[in-house]
């Protein structure tokens, strides 16, 4: 049974890769390029997801556990994670899908990233994370607190993400395709772009599914990174397995295994090494995520696309900080880039600079 | 017309589309970029960018796995 953890993130890192679906983008865009797009299409994700498990609900298949909310933790643990994300140039899962790229940097990254969320839940740190996180207020969902029908706040959001696709399909235009060089299944598989909204559609398919197959195993809730990457460390350094997680130990690995297919596939899987910056950047970036994941209780998959769609205030609060993370991260690392010599013309033929960490 | 050369392999995304955005400010109109990157989401990021600015791209191919070239030309 657990092996369905296996499959269902071999789908979802096929998914990501192939759709180029990457959350960190989708939140950096707004701040650096004033677009969103990709955001647009992270609500999709939100939206189909939030309609989906409450229909599971509705019917009986299951029921969403609730917590009082840990505010100052969620707050502080999701900036340090967008500034974090920024820096590793990924979210968690979006590392977990570059490092089966073959993106060594995105190793380095998800390595520091699992390790420093395993010292916060089960290690060195796990007395300071407990305390942070102890600090609660009376609050568990949006709807609750609003005394309304959860199915009221599913519409709002339905009609809110529709119109926003609407407008953005309004205003499509003609973009630039690679050459064709396959045909049939296997050009729509691993050579056509896919639409960010289809790939929206296909993550929130996957992220609804996860539930019942995770239920099913005794882990009552959807899809989840951040505890399961702290659970491979703290298996692979003690030895002791915990069985009721190891659905979504599965689930993270599949990630790699789909991304790598997906990417192999397409002729887009090659062992990249990163420079001096990129190195160190993505050392302090995992860093921070490992530690703001823990604190916030989720990484931009846990918090920000499911904990959303069970309209939590974990999750909205978790995805306005981390995206004001990015935000503050995109300030300090990217609009400030400068690279001396990376144009080349005919004419001005400068020799490259060393790049600056 | 000119021709320019944005050399990206290795530097990871945002950065290919940060650096020719850079780039292509100081271009005179009808000059080309040529932009060599290797990082995946570009092979999305920066085609989508040129056509939401009605640049053209008048070249768009593989140089070898998860390697990439795409000229585009100001306008």
């Amino acid at each position: 049974m657990i092996l369905t953890g296996l499959l269902l993130g071999a789908a979802l890192g096929f998914v990501m890769q192939r759709g180029r679906f990457c959350v960190t983008g989708a939140f950096r865009d707004v701040w650096i390029a004033r677009r969103t797009r990709w955001l647009t299409a992270f609500f999709v994700v939100i939206a189909i997801q939030s309609a989906g498990v409450f229909a599971l609900q509705s019917a009986g298949v299951l029921t969403l556990p609730t917590s009082n909310l840990a505010l100052p933790a969620v707050l502080v643990g999701s900036l340090l994670f967008g500034v974090g994300i920024v820096l590793a140039g990924g979210c968690a899962t979006g590392t977990y899908y570059r490092s089966g790229e073959g993106l060594v940097g995105s190793w380095i990254a998800l390595g520091l990233y699992a390790l420093f969320a395993s010292v916060m839940k089960n290690g060195a740190l796990a007395g300071v994370n407990e305390e942070f996180r102890a600090q609660r207020v009376e609050a568990s969902t949006l709807y609750g607190t609003l005394g309304v029908s959860p199915w009221v706040l599913v519409a709002v959001l339905l009609a809110g993400t529709g119109a926003a696709v609407w407008w953005h399909l309004s205003r499509r235009k003609k973009v630039a395709q690679l050459p064709a060089r396959y045909t049939g299944l296997r050009h729509w598989l691993f050579e056509k772009p896919w639409d960010p909204f289809v790939t929206a559609v296909l993550v929130a398919v996957i992220a609804i599914a996860a539930y019942p197959l995770s239920f099913a195993t005794g882990r009552e809730s959807g899809l989840g990174i951040t505890t399961p990457s702290a659970n491979i460390v703290s298996f692979l350094v003690t030895g002791e397995v915990d069985f009721a997680r190891s659905w979504s130990v599965l689930l993270v690995l599949g990630i790699l295994v789909g991304s790598y297919a997906a990417a192999k596939g397409a002729g887009e899987f090659k062992i990249r090494v990163p420079d001096a910056r990129t190195t160190v950047r993505a050392i302090a970036g995992g860093t921070l995520m490992g530690v703001g994941a823990a604190w916030a209780g989720g990484c931009t998959i846990g918090n920000s696309m499911v904990q959303t769609a069970q309209l939590s205030f974990q999750g909205w609060l978790a995805l306005l900080f981390t995206f004001l993370g990015v935000g503050l991260g995109a300030r300090l690392f990217i609009t400030s880039h400068r690279r001396t010599g990376a144009l080349t013309s005919p004419a001005t033929t400068a020799a490259p600079q060393p790049a600056r960490v | 017309m000119a021709r320019h050369i944005l050399q990206t392999e290795g530097q990871v995304c945002p950065f290919p589309l940060v650096e020719a955005k850079q780039a292509i400010a100081g271009l005179d109109v009808g000059d080309e970029l040529v932009i060599d990157f290797d990082c995946t989401q570009a092979t999305e990021a920066i085609p989508q960018w040129a056509a939401e600015n009605d640049y053209p791209v008048t070249h768009f191919d593989r140089t070898g796995d998860a390697s990439w070239t795409i000229t585009v030309q100001k306008a």
